[in-house]
C-alpha cells in the first residue's frame, strides 16, 4: 500500500484488505482507508476546482467553508494512512487524539485571527490529523494532504503533539504549498523549513503569551524525552542561536556556510536567525509586525518554487516598506536582519 | 552473503545530516527477507533509488547499503517503499 502517496486506487486498498497475509488490524486499516480516501479525495478536488476557479475570475477567493473542520484518525501504532476516523475527537478520552484536535483547532484560529487566513488553503480546508502513526515513531510529517504524528520512544522524543510549534510547523508546510510553493531543496527547501519554524515558534509565543515568560524561540522544546534531557539538549532547533550545543540538530548561522544540496533542516538555520534578529529588534510580539511582514512575504505574491534566500530577503525589505512606509526603524531592522546573516 | 544496512535522513528532528547529534540506523542479512521482501529491495537496488513525493515535507528517506564481498551500492528511498522487515531493525539514538 501507498503512504505517502495522495492517491491510492480504492481497487487495490480493498484488494489488500483481504490478503490474509496482513494483520486483521492492517486489513481493517486498509478497508477505513478505503472508504474515508474515497470521499475525502472527492471533497479535496473540489476545493482545488473551486479554488482555482474563484482565484481565475475574481480577486476574492470565493470561500468553501466559512472555518475548517478538523479530523483526526487513529492510525493505532500502524503506518496506515490516514488510519481509523475519530467521531468526537474533541471529547475523547485519548489525550493525543484530544491534544491534536484542539492544538490544530488553535492554530486555524492563530492563522484566522492574525493573518486573515481560513485554513491552509485560504478557502475553509478540511484538516486532517493522523496520530498514533507507527511504532515509537520519532517523527511528524505533512504528505501533501494531512499531517501525521508519531508517538515518540519515550527516551529520545515524546508524543509530538504535545508540541504546540510541532504542530503549526506541519500545518505550515501546507500553507506553503498552497502560497509560494516553495520546492523541497537546496535554498527553496531552507526557505521551506524555515516558515515552518518561524510560524511555528510564532504560534508557541502567541499560545503562551500570559507574559510569565518570556519568549521562546527554541523549535520542539516540548517534545524532548528524557534522554534528550538528561544529555543536555533542550530542542531541535534554536532559531536565536543555529549553532548551540543545547540542540539536537545544530544549524549554520550565516550564509557563507550554506552549500548546495544542504538538507532543508539544515539550511533553514540562516532566515530563522534572521527573523530572530528583526523581531527582536522590531520589538513586541512576533506575530505583530514581524509576522505580517513574513506572512504577506509568503501568501501576497502567489507562488515562486524556487525563490532563492537573497530574494526572499529582499522581498520582506520591500514588504516591510509597503506594510510601515516611513518607518526607519522597522526598515533597518529587517535590512539589518538580513545583512547578520549574509543576506 | 549480503548485508543491508540502512539509515533513515531527515524528518522533523533532522536525523542523520552532518552536524546532528541524531542517528536512525538498522541492518539486516538480506537473506532474512522473505521472498517477496527481496524482490522489493532487488526493485529500488536496480532503479537506483526513488525520489519521494513532491510534496511531502519531513518525511524519512532511507539510505540503503548493499554490503557483500563483491558488491557494494547504496540508494535512497523514501520510508514507505522499504520493506517492514527492515525499517524493524532500525534503532534511534543521540551520538
Amino acid at each position: 500500500m501507498c503512504r505517502y502517496c495522495t492517491i491510492v486506487p480504492q481497487s487495490v486498498l480493498l484488494k489488500l484488505s483481504k490478503d490474509t497475509r496482513f494483520s486483521d488490524d492492517v486489513r481493517q486499516g486498509l478497508v477505513n482507508t478505503a472508504r474515508v480516501d474515497n470521499e475525502t479525495r472527492k471533497v479535496r478536488e473540489q476545493a482545488r476546482k473551486l479554488t482555482r476557479t474563484s482565484l481565475a475570475i475574481s480577486p476574492t477567493l470565493a470561500t468553501l467553508a466559512p472555518a475548517p473542520s478538523v479530523l483526526v484518525y487513529d492510525c493505532k501504532n500502524t503506518q496506515v494512512l490516514p488510519g481509523t476516523p475519530v467521531s468526537n475527537p474533541a471529547g475523547s478520552t485519548d489525550p493525543t487524539v484530544k491534544r491534536a484536535f484542539e492544538t490544530t483547532t488553535a492554530v486555524a484560529d492563530f492563522y484566522q485571527q492574525l493573518f486573515g487566513r481560513n485554513s491552509i488553503d485560504d478557502a475553509g480546508m478540511s484538516l486532517l490529523s493522523s496520530v498514533h502513526y507507527g511504532m515509537n515513531y520519532n517523527n511528524a510529517f505533512w504528505n501533501g494532504f494531512q499531517m501525521t504524528y508519531g508517538d515518540g520512544d519515550g527516551a529520545i522524543f515524546i508524543d509530538f503533539t504535545k508540541g504546540d510549534d510541532v504542530v503549526c510547523h506541519e500545518l505550515t508546510h501546507g500553507v506553503t504549498q498552497f502560497s509560494l510553493q516553495l520546492t523541497y531543496s537546496n535554498e527553496p527547501g531552507g526557505l521551506n523549513e524555515s516558515m515552518s519554524d518561524v510560524f511555528g515558534v510564532m504560534f508557541n509565543q502567541w499560545r503562551a503569551s500570559d507574559g510569565a515568560k518570556p519568549p521562546s524561540w527554541l523549535v520542539g522544546e516540548d517534545v524532548m524525552g528524557p534522554q534528550a534531557i538528561d544529555k543536555g539538549y533542550a530542542c531541535l532547533r534554536d532559531m536565536a542561536k543555529p549553532g548551540a550545543n543545547h540542540c539536537l540538530a545544530p544549524q549554520p548561522d550565516h550564509y557563507k556556510q550554506y552549500v548546495p544540496g544542504m538538507d532543508p533542516h539544515e539550511s533553514s538555520g540562516i532566515p530563522n536567525l534572521a527573523f530572530y534578529k528583526i523581531a527582536t529588534a522590531i520589538g513586541g510580539d512576533s506575530w505583530d509586525k514581524p509576522g505580517q511582514i513574513w506572512y504577506r512575504a509568503l501568501s501576497g505574491f502567489g507562488p515562486s518554487p524556487n525563490m532563492k534566500m537573497k530574494k526572499f530577503a529582499n522581498r520582506t525589505r520591500t514588504v516591510a516598506a509597503q506594510l510601515f512606509p516611513g518607518n526607519q526603524a522597522i526598515a533597518k531592522a529587517v535590512d539589518t536582519g538580513w545583512k547578520q546573516v549574509g543576506l | 552473503m549480503a548485508e543491508l544496512k540502512i539509515e533513515r535522513i531527515g524528518g522533523i528532528a533532522g536525523f542523520g545530516l552532518p552536524r546532528s547529534h541524531l542517528r536512525s540506523r538498522g541492518a539486516l542479512d538480506y537473506d532474512l527477507l522473505s521472498d517477496a521482501d527481496k524482490k522489493k529491495v532487488q526493485k529500488l537496488f536496480a532503479a537506483g533509488g526513488a525520489k519521494d513525493s513532491p510534496t511531502m515535507r519531513d518525511g524519512f528517506v532511507c539510505r540503503i547499503t548493499w554490503q557483500s564481498d563483491d558488491d557494494n551500492r547504496t540508494i535512497e528511498v523514501p520510508e514507505a517503499l522499504v520493506p517492514r522487515a527492515l525499517t524493524a531493525t532500525i534503532r534511534d539514538e543521540i551520538e
